[in-house]
């Protein structure tokens, strides 16, 4: 009853978009763009389902349908690498490893790093296959890497804070 | 007409309706065609893929249960090649399936394991892998368990909770192999699931599992399945009940029987319990020394006997009267009626249908001449738009909502008018939300609209209304005088809304309306519907198939109980007692002097408590009913028990209201019993007995028997219901036709003169049952109340039900499952008044009115419009009945449930 202050942003949000099912998935890519952890809260899910006038469980089916929602609090960076034949091939699992172990982070959309900065996820193809392998932070994507390039990446990203 | 074609099945010709499913077909016509996705009640998935077949002119297989039949289709259901492919489909989903099994439910995976020979792991094709695939164990409901490991992903649960209950509550989350299904935010207890269990019903593998009596269950052993219908609502479900060591462990809906066709709601599915509930009385009792002491048969059935041949003696007739129950049989109901004219030699025989739909049947006699339905269950859902008016449709009929949920799917118009928002508004294309007790002002208003546009059905008015235009003309006269601006003042209600409201009504190709106690529980609830049948008679929603006027019943029995006399106006069959010619019939019937029966209306129910309270009414015979609880004023209704001479109450728990008898007799309850009950849309359906009572505990009709006995007094002697039946048949021309052989199956409707006549699903589609066969149009004004706020009571109550109790809950409160959804006396209170008093969420606050008090639990919602509030009835700790007046409806003596003013004070 009371709406709290998530609750109203999250209807803020919500209120820029038709109740149409069709405007389903736009409102949740803007309710997680807009969470500083990304990702969608269940107070998030149960707006959706009251604006959209559907059930808890269907917002649910959707949002853990797509790999690119998630349900938990996510790093403020998500390293998305690709995992698709060409990039494998050209070692994209290595930087696998090799990520994980410099972040000390298992890949996984349920972790964080300590700092809190960090989350690593793998993905289907990016379409970027010609300059594997290939990875996405937030919505850029690097290509041709390299352990060397991954360094710089996540150097610059942790010291300058670097807003993507 | 359906058209027919023939199609063959390896070479075998088989004639089958055209569009039917053809693996429906095929095991219709003996091939076992395996498949573990497909429902005949269920859209095909195509999930599973062993349903397999070859047709001819298709390339490769095809599964059958996504394929319609059509003329000169040739199929092979079987040959060496399928039987290949489905042992393999077979294998595949082993592998990935948890076979631990405990007989708590019946399995259709294991069958097919053993006639695949894949008992044997080591002769298995693939290896299991289901251990390597994350397991989600969801066991937050209180009435089921979800485990994924045994999931097949066959959509069955899905579509059982969208397509069959309309709720949508289920859905799969993840994806690929990881697919499992979740209620809510993957929390079966916190998600809008209720609880009605249709999707256990449908889950093939045990993947969804029933919770309650787990430890118990062993499918091997249950000793009967014996199908009946449901103790609760009017809605009448089948139910298959399974018994082991006596006792009910599970109950199922019988899938394709009318009018639930499988479905149920969470009362019907999980409120047995009180069936073999330790408090169950199983003695009789009489009052020794001021104390209920437990005693003989012989002496309780004596001292009734002696006290009330006592009480007519010393001071006449009309000094006894008794409460029959809508929760008995028509056969008791049968008998105690016969019992109360013959004995009593009186009409003093009423029950608390007075409480409920009195006013609307009152209304409906006089204007169509029946105060029954007028429509079957199923045009819940093909009829083009529907009016829910005063009706919590979802919570109070849960099984003929469903019907209106897929009526929705399919593009049905439907309009909520409640001053309460309920679950349906979630469907609705226009919710009204008139201030209470306004209904009338509101229907004018709507018919002010439909003649402004000139929608009414001037063809019907002249045919079908005595009168015809002159009596419309009258009612134009009234309702005129309603305009837009007026009746949004009154009702509160936007003129934009009401107007687009009565236009769709008016101009749908057809319409019906379902009305509930939000209309007849008033002062005015008589006038209430007849605005309602105003509406309805001008623009000609009624007469045809698909429209129409329908009062869906509260409990299981109410529309038996009147249909077979337990009226203080009506014999059996809606013969006013008035009529010389049938009290001369029904006399031969009985074999008694005709003058013995009265030709004077009895008393009603409140009535009965009036004469009660001025030591008229001398003695009570109280049949199954909880009056202490369930009639208004509370205060009144124990003063006037107490000032009985003589109260006897029969019934299968301790009640409130046996608390002050003198004799307390212990009857079988509705899973003890043989005989018939009427549901809401007249369908007249069997009662079986599930359970063996205890040798102490007797049939209703037993003991009324026993005590005219011991009277002297012949009522008959039956061996059976089947034969009391036959005799209300004789009595009762409309159930003349209705055999218990006939309703093996499936039920009848009544009117059903003959045993060929098929029963009648539409009533009025060529006459009104008024003496000249017309309806009449009785206009109406808007009365303002005679209760007003005021400083001191600012609030007006209104009361209701909720899903998971049921009326005084004596049934229901004895189930763990039903008590965990909702075992709590609350008030809802708007926003606005929350903070106007002070009153925060959830805190305890005193409710009094100035007939009384009571205290409970305030929760703040905007359900309600401000200035009202809201309490469910329930719970005896809060007895709302201690705050209402037994102020009448002048025409229908029926009592104000729904308007009481009163104040809300903090603790
Ligand atoms: S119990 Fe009923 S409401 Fe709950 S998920 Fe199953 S079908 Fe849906
Ligand atoms: S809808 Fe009514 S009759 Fe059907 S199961 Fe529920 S309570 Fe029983
Ligand atoms: S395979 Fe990695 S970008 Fe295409
Ligand atoms: S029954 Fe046809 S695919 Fe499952």
């Amino acid at each position: 009853m009371q709406n709290n202050k998530n609750d109203e942003n999250n209807f803020e949000i919500l209120n820029q978009f038709r109740p149409e099912r069709t405007e389903i998935l736009k409102a949740l890519h803007s309710l997680q763009n807009a969470n500083p952890q990304h990702y969608i809260s269940s107070d998030a899910m149960k707006a959706v389902a009251k604006y959209f006038n559907i059930t808890l469980g269907q917002v649910y089916g959707i949002v853990t349908y797509y790999s690119m929602f998630s349900t938990k609090p996510r790093g403020k960076y998500i390293i998305r690498l690709c995992k698709s034949p060409v990039c494998y091939m050209k070692g994209s699992f290595n930087l696998k490893n090799y990520l994980e172990e410099h972040l000390q982070l298992t890949a996984s959309t349920e972790n964080i790093s300590a700092d809190g900065l960090f989350t690593i996820e793998t993905t289907e193809c990016l379409g970027h296959c010609e300059q594997a392998p290939a990875m996405m932070v937030n919505n850029t994507i690097y290509s041709n890497l390299t352990r060397e390039k991954i360094d710089e990446i996540l150097h610059a990203l942790k010291t300058n804070n670097y807003e993507l | 007409m359906s058209e027919y074609v023939t199609i063959q099945i390896n070479d075998k010709p088989i004639v089958a309706k055209k569009g039917d499913n053809l693996l429906k077909v095929a095991r219709e016509n003996g091939f076992e065609i395996p498949g573990l996705c497909y429902h005949p009640r269920l859209s095909p998935t195509g999930a599973c893929r062993l349903c397999v077949v070859k047709i001819a002119g298709v390339q490769g297989l095809v599964m059958s249960c996504t394929v319609q039949v059509t003329d000169g289709m040739n199929v092979i259901a079987f040959d060496e090649e399928l039987e290949r492919n489905r042992r393999h489909t077979l294998a595949y989903l082993l592998a990935e399936h948890n076979e631990e099994y405990d007989a708590t439910y019946v399995d259709e995976f294991k069958p097919l394991i053993e006639k695949y020979q894949l008992l044997n792991t080591k002769e298995r094709p693939i290896q299991s892998f289901w251990q390597n695939i994350p397991r989600v164990i969801d066991d937050t409901s209180p009435v089921l368990t979800y485990d994924s490991s045994k999931c097949i992903r066959c959509f069955r649960c899905i579509k059982a909770c969208e397509e069959l209950q309309g709720k949508g509550v289920l859905s799969f989350a993840d994806r690929g192999i990881q697919k499992y299904i979740v209620a809510g935010l993957a929390n079966w207890g916190d998600s809008e699931c209720d609880g009605c269990g249709e999707c256990i019903q449908l889950c093939p593998t045990g993947a969804i599992v029933e919770k309650p009596n787990r430890e118990v269950i062993d499918v091997n052993k249950i000793q009967r399945k014996v199908i009946t219908s449901c103790p609760y609502c009017g809605v009448g479900c089948q139910i298959e009940v399974w018994v082991q060591d006596n006792k009910i462990v599970r109950i199922n809906g019988v899938e394709d029987v009318s009018p639930n066709y499988g479905r149920l709601c969470v009362k019907g599915r999980f409120g047995y319990q009180y069936a073999n509930h330790k408090e169950r009385l199983t003695q009789p009792l009489v009052r020794k020394n001021g104390k209920l002491v437990p005693t003989t048969w012989e002496e309780a059935l004596t001292i009734v006997a002696q006290k009330f041949a006592e009480i007519k003696q010393k001071y006449g007739n009309k000094a006894l009267a008794g409460y029959s129950s809508a929760k008995c049989s028509n056969e008791d109901n049968y008998i105690f009626q016969k019992f109360i004219r013959i004995a009593f030699g009186n009409n003093n025989v009423d029950y608390c249908t007075r409480l409920c739909h009195a006013s609307t049947v009152a209304a409906m006699i006089r204007s169509l001449g029946d105060g029954a339905g007028s429509n079957s269950i199923e045009d819940f859902e093909t009829t083009d738009c529907l009016i829910v008016i005063g009706n919590n449709i979802i919570e109070t009929h849960p099984v003929t909502a469903t019907f209106i949920k897929r009526g929705k799917q399919k593009g049905q118009k439907i309009i909520v008018i409640d001053p309460k928002w309920t679950p349906l508004v979630k469907y609705a294309d226009i919710f009204l939300q008139p201030r209470l007790a306004t209904d009338v002002a509101l229907l004018n208003g709507m018919m002010y609209v439909i003649i402004k546009n000139d929608l009414i059905n001037k063809s019907f008015i002249e045919q079908r209304i005595e009168g015809g235009w002159e009596t419309f003309k009258q009612l134009e006269k009234v309702v005129m005088k309603y305009t837009p601006d007026i009746v949004e003042k009154i009702t509160g209600v936007p003129e934009k809304l009401f107007s687009e409201a009565a236009i769709m009504y008016a101009t749908a190709p057809t319409a019906m309306i379902a009305t509930g106690m939000g209309m007849s529980q008033q002062t005015v609830g008589t006038n209430n519907v007849f605005a309602l049948l105003n509406m309805c008679l001008i623009t000609g929603q009624i007469g045809r198939e698909r429209c129409g006027v329908n009062p869906p019943r509260g409990q299981n029995n109410v529309q038996g109980a009147t249909d077979v006399g337990a009226s203080p106006i009506m014999y059996p069959g809606y013969i006013p007692v008035t009529n010389e010619e049938i009290r001369k019939k029904v006399a031969d019937i009985w074999q008694v002097p005709f003058e013995q029966l009265d030709p004077n209306p009895g008393l009603t129910t409140l009535e009965i408590m009036d004469a009660a309270h001025e030591r008229k009414v001398k003695a009570m015979y109280i049949m199954g009913e909880n009056p202490v609880v369930t009639d208004p004023n509370q205060l009144h209704t124990i003063e006037a028990l107490q000032n009985l001479e003589f109260l006897i109450v029969q019934d299968i728990f301790m009640t409130e209201t046996a608390a002050y008898a003198h004799v307390v007799l212990p009857a079988t309850s509705l899973f003890e019993k043989d005989g018939t009950v009427v549901n809401s849309d007249r369908r007249v359906l069997r009662l079986r007995k599930a359970i063996v009572s205890d040798k102490n505990i007797w049939p209703d009709w037993k003991i009324i028997v026993e005590i005219a006995n011991r009277m002297s007094i012949n009522i008959g002697n039956y061996n059976n219901e089947e034969e009391i039946w036959n005799e209300i048949r004789q009595v009762a021309p409309i159930m003349s036709g209705i055999s218990y052989e006939r309703i093996d199956k499936q039920g009848i409707q009544w009117p059903c003169w003959h045993e060929q006549h098929p029963g009648t699903s539409t009533l009025y589609t060529e006459k009104f049952n008024t003496l000249t066969g017309k309806a009449k149009i009785y206009p109406v004004e808007y009365q303002e109340q005679s209760e007003k706020p005021s400083v001191e009571f600012p609030l007006v109550m209104n009361s209701g039900r909720i899903l998971y109790q049921y009326h005084s809950a004596t049934m229901t409160r004895k189930s763990e499952v039903l008590n965990t959804f909702a075992n709590e006396s609350y008030v809802l209170i708007h926003p606005e008044d929350a903070q106007k008093y002070n009153i925060s969420n959830h805190a305890k606050v005193k409710v009094v009115s100035p007939r009384g008090e009571l205290t409970t639990k305030a929760i703040i919602s905007d359900e309600v419009l401000p200035g009202e509030v809201f309490m469910p009835w329930h719970f005896h700790e809060a007895p709302v009945n201690a705050l209402t007046r037994n102020e009448k409806d002048p025409i229908s003596k029926i009592a104000p449930f729904k308007y009481s003013v009163v104040r809300i004070e903090l603790v």
